[in-house]
């Protein structure tokens, strides 16, 4: 290895560190410069969408599994964590724990039904999810109270609105934390390199003795377990559910789009795409109102995102960057199916 | 349960599982071309039973007639998207990415119809929409009677034209195998454009169905994607008798269970089939080669 291959490592791995460091520090210096507590609770709903999209993509980026159907399980999480309380009596944070567990648990049926199967019948299992959920919760009125919505208790009744908010950003930015670390550890492991060989070719992945079956159950748990986490939390801080928003696809397809327009195979790209989309969402609620729009609004660019830059705006830009500031190198790196097929035409 | 009113029940089941089949053959028909998942089938679905309702309101025009302005522009529109969507979705991914283009297509179309309709529900006031039939003590309404066969008029001229035109050989070849289909001289590209363009035709017959006996609404099409993406996996992937006789089955299912349970339980019927399918015979009931790889 040349010297200046040696410097150039060591100067990414300072300007990575610089990176996290700023971005820790953008994150816990917002709720103090938010200038007002709507803006607060709109950062909320950005991180919650953060949680949700790094979650999706456990399963998203490194399986290349699309699930429609995450907004449920997030709902699941919510309404769970909101029975438990008011039902059973559990105090707020061991509700959610335990909500997060029976999710998790539920998760490890349905993946086996929906992981059986390749891609297409895992899409359509993930739709039907959220439509069979939004069934059982409006027709079972008597238990998740219907279409009046479930009221969840505040965990901290004596704190005012804006320390409500200030408290939950941290909670919320502690989950993406825990989310990312987690995300990080699998992307380095054995277990992690199994899932993208997943990705790329299944039958290949299968022929050379990867457990295809068990990654993919493994891994659909995970992420549900972490979505649950943060619908219970969600709960916890919004404090009314209704079966509608919980349980519609589109909040499910919103977390797809957030990944997606970030880049799924990139640590931070769920959570750039969360900022973006979850911003422009919530400029739209305030600029235009509740109008139809808003759905061809997210149509056009889910679809803008899927037809021209399926890999994200992380690697599209960083491959521009590339271009311009290095010369192509001959060393071993990871290489995609689509890259490959791509370099033999 | 009096024996009229479950022979009722067996009969707009029947009528019900007409459309569904319908509507399932066109979703098998993408997925068999090109292993697309199109979310949006039910969204074009809602989008033909507005241009009938608005036709009729606006010109007094029969829904009936309104096929002849909807089926050739939903052909039209389905051979546009094939060639400037699908087909440019790159090979290896195209199964997921084209779940996520067609959802985006349904998303637009669903805004679009309540920007230009608003949310209120719609329904077209027939002279003959009241009249209905009695058989055996069941009472059918005439407009379920005409939805019925024009479902099963255009299912059975698929059929026909699947089983007994040069087209439909080619295009089953191309299902098949497109290599092999290439290989014999088939211009594959064009097959799978116009089949797409059928299967979305079917859509525009299925929607005018919709709007002679039902409520239509912008959201609508999520009540009927769900039950059709059920249908499709249950009768196994690519395979059209499999989807017609799935449809049947579970429309009826749904119509049986609505008298002791309620309308909302009985369509749970679907997921129940869907999951229940999945775990024990993922390659659906009549799927082939086919349904077992996706």
């Amino acid at each position: 290895m040349g010297r200046t291959t040696t410097r150039r490592l060591l100067v990414a791995r300072v300007a990575r560190a610089v990176g996290l460091l700023a971005l820790a520090f953008v994150i816990l210096w917002f709720p103090a410069a938010a200038p007002n507590p709507y803006i607060l609770s709109a950062a909320v709903m950005v991180l919650n969408y953060a949680v949700l999209a790094t979650s999706w993509n456990f399963v998203g980026g490194f399986t290349g599994y699309i699930s429609l159907g995450h907004g449920a399980l997030a709902g699941l999480g919510g309404y769970a964590t909101g029975l438990l309380i008011t039902k059973a009596g559990f105090s707020s944070f061991v509700a959610l724990a335990t909500a997060a567990l029976v999710v998790a648990a539920l998760a490890v049926p349905l993946g086996f039904a929906a992981l059986r199967a390749r891609g297409a019948s895992f899409v359509i299992v993930s739709i039907a999810l959220v439509l069979i959920l939004l069934l059982v919760f409006q027709g079972w009125a008597s238990l998740t109270g219907g279409s009046r919505g479930l009221v969840v208790p505040r965990p901290f009744p004596d704190l005012l609105r804006p320390e409500h908010h200030e408290v939950f950003y941290f909670l919320f930015a502690a989950l993406l934390g825990l989310v990312l670390l987690s995300w990080w550890l699998v992307d380095r492991s054995r277990f992690g390199l199994g899932l993208k060989a997943i990705r790329e070719d299944e039958d290949k992945a299968e022929s050379l003795g990867i457990p295809t079956f068990a990654y993919k159950l493994v891994v659909f748990v995970v992420s549900a377990l972490f979505t649950a986490l943060a619908g219970g939390l969600y709960a916890l801080w919004f404090g009314d559910l209704d079966p509608v928003f919980q349980f519609s696809i589109l909040s499910g397809s919103y977390v797809v789009l957030m990944s997606l327009l970030g880049g799924v195979r990139h640590l931070f790209g769920p959570l750039l795409g969360a900022v973006v989309v979850g911003v422009a969402l919530e400029y739209f609620k305030v600029a235009y109102g509740d109008t139809p729009l808003h759905l061809v609004a997210s149509g056009l660019l889910l679809g803008v995102v899927v037809m021209f830059m399926p890999d994200g705006v992380i690697p599209t830009v960083a491959g521009l960057a590339r271009r311009f500031l290095h010369p192509p190198e001959a060393s071993i790196r990871e290489v995609s199916a689509a890259e490959l097929e791509e370099a033999r035409r | 349960m009096s024996s009229g009113l479950l022979l009722q029940s067996i009969v707009l089941g029947v009528l019900l599982g007409g459309l569904y089949a319908l509507l399932a053959a066109g979703l098998t028909l993408y997925f068999g071309i090109m292993r697309v998942v199109m979310i949006a089938h039910s969204a074009f679905l809602i989008l033909a039973a507005y241009l009938a309702w608005y036709l009729h309101v606006q010109a007094g025009i029969d829904p009936m007639l309104s096929l002849v302005l909807t089926v050739p522009l939903f052909f039209i529109a389905g051979v546009a998207m094939q060639r400037l969507l699908l087909a440019r979705l790159r090979p290896e991914t195209r199964t997921m990415m084209s779940v996520l283009v067609t959802f985006a297509i349904a998303l637009l179309i669903e805004g679009l119809l309540s920007y230009l309709f608003t949310g209120t529900q719609r329904r077209i006031n027939l002279a003959y929409g009241a009249a209905s039939l009695e058989l055996f003590g069941a009472r059918i309404a005439v407009v379920k009677l005409i939805a019925f066969g024009l479902a099963a008029a255009a299912l059975g001229a698929l059929y026909l034209l699947l089983a007994k035109t040069r087209f439909g050989w080619a295009l089953r070849a191309t299902m098949q195998h497109a290599e092999a289909a290439r290989l014999v001289g088939i211009e594959t590209d064009k097959v799978a454009a116009y089949g797409f363009g059928i299967g979305l035709a079917t859509a525009a017959v299925g929607g005018t169905a919709l709007a002679l006996d039902s409520t239509i609404y912008p959201s609508l099409h999520w009540h009927w994607i769900g039950p059709l993406m059920a249908i499709i996996v249950v009768g196994g992937l690519g395979s059209i008798p499999g989807a017609a006789v799935a449809a049947m089955l579970l429309g009826l299912a749904e119509s049986m269970l609505q008298i002791p349970f309620g309308t909302t339980w009985a369509q749970t019927v679907f997921y129940i089939v869907l999951f229940a399918t999945l775990a024990f015979r993922p390659q659906g009931f009549f799927g082939g080669r086919l349904a077992q790889r996706f």
